[in-house]
């Protein structure tokens, strides 16, 4: 089947309901985004399909065909990061940084369905992303700064 | 009783526009032939199934925050992960049901994974919320077409026959307890309820 994975056109050879998850980090050999649960409890695996964010451990090859799937290797370039990129690399977001890269899709994800998130919708967004470390705090400044560098750009 | 009046208005054509029903039977006993006494037993039968936490866990109030609930939760809370469906019912605003409840053809069969079906996963319309409220209570929203879609008995039933994410509620995978009866049961309750004419534990 065709999917189309951070812009390109990828032809892979799985069975349908293959997860999208597998098909990024077997199959395409994108690693960035990680596996944390296999059954939607942790966010790790946050990837964007058409814009919104989904927990690609429970996507359906099948489901991803046809639609514009974006990992954190799509998101931004170590030359041009992201705006939530860059914030989580000025607060030092990550501890361990397992869980980063679904947390920043799934960031990027809330800013631009919310440009100007209050504390409240950044805790309702980001709540199923979990932090071992516990980086909460740090993520939501992150966020906020996030905002206002897409809001001034 | 504007909703007594409705059925029977609708039920001479309906009959023949929902009776093939695609993934049920959809057969209404004939007119006059459901006693109350009978209709009411329906009624309890579809209260069973409607104050179950396959339905009702999802069919919640204005605060737009869907319910864990139910033998396979212990006790009940609201659905983790801070999830609120927001008044989309959706999750527009915040999260989508479907970045985890997402498109699924086939079964849920693994404990703890979120539910998915061949449709979007959404909240029930705030005007039907049921979580928490009485047999009273929800009979007079299920009969009352402000309250219920719009629909009378065998719409209702349609909707039944159509909508796969109600067919969830009796196949719920995973360790979750089904709702009660058979999907087909309730529908043949529904249209039982309806041929009475609606009946309510509180009608006089």
């Amino acid at each position: 089947m065709r999917l189309l994975v951070n812009g390109e056109e990828r032809e892979v050879d799985v069975e349908d309901d293959m997860p999208l998850l597998w098909v990024l980090r077997d199959e395409l050999g994108l690693k960035g985004t990680k596996y944390g649960c296999g059954i939607a409890q942790c966010g790790a695996c946050t990837v964007h399909m058409d814009g919104v964010a989904v927990r690609s451990c429970q996507v359906a090859a099948a489901s991803a065909a046809g639609a514009d799937v974006v990992t954190i290797e799509g998101l931004g370039s170590p030359d041009a990061l992201h705006a939530v990129q860059e914030a989580w690399v000025e607060h030092q977001v990550a501890q361990c940084g397992y869980c980063q890269s679904g947390q920043i899709m799934q960031a990027a994800s809330l800013l631009e369905t919310n440009p100007e998130p209050t504390d409240d919708d950044i805790d309702i967004v980001m709540g199923g992303n979990l932090c071992r470390c516990g980086t909460y705090p740090r993520i939501r400044a992150a966020v906020k700064t996030a905002a206002t560098k897409l809001q001034e750009a | 009783m504007k909703w007594f009046v409705a059925g029977l208005v609708a039920s001479s054509f309906a009959i023949t526009a929902f009776a093939e029903g695609e993934n049920v039977t959809i057969n209404p006993p004939a007119d006059g032939s459901v006693s109350r006494e009978d209709g009411l037993a329906a009624w309890q039968r579809i209260y069973e199934v409607t104050s179950h936490p396959r339905c009702s866990n999802c069919h919640v109030g204005a605060d737009n925050i869907p319910m864990w609930s139910g033998p396979s939760y212990g006790k009940a809370r609201p659905h983790g992960m801070n999830v609120n469906a927001g008044e989309s019912r959706i999750g527009a605003e915040y999260v989508q049901c479907a970045t985890c409840h997402a498109y699924r053809e086939g079964s849920n069969d693994r404990p703890h994974a979120a539910p998915q079906v061949a449709m979007n996963w959404q909240l029930a319309p705030v005007e039907a919320a049921w979580f928490g409220k009485s047999t009273v209570e929800i009979c007079n929203q299920l009969r009352d077409p402000d309250r219920n879609g719009g629909r009378d008995f065998q719409e209702i039933a349609s909707h039944l026959d159509h909508d796969l994410i109600l067919h969830w509620a009796w196949n719920p995978g995973g360790g979750r307890e089904p709702a009660p009866y058979s999907l087909q049961e309730h529908v043949d309750d529904v249209l039982a309820w309806g041929v009475a004419g609606y009946p309510c534990a509180n009608d006089e």
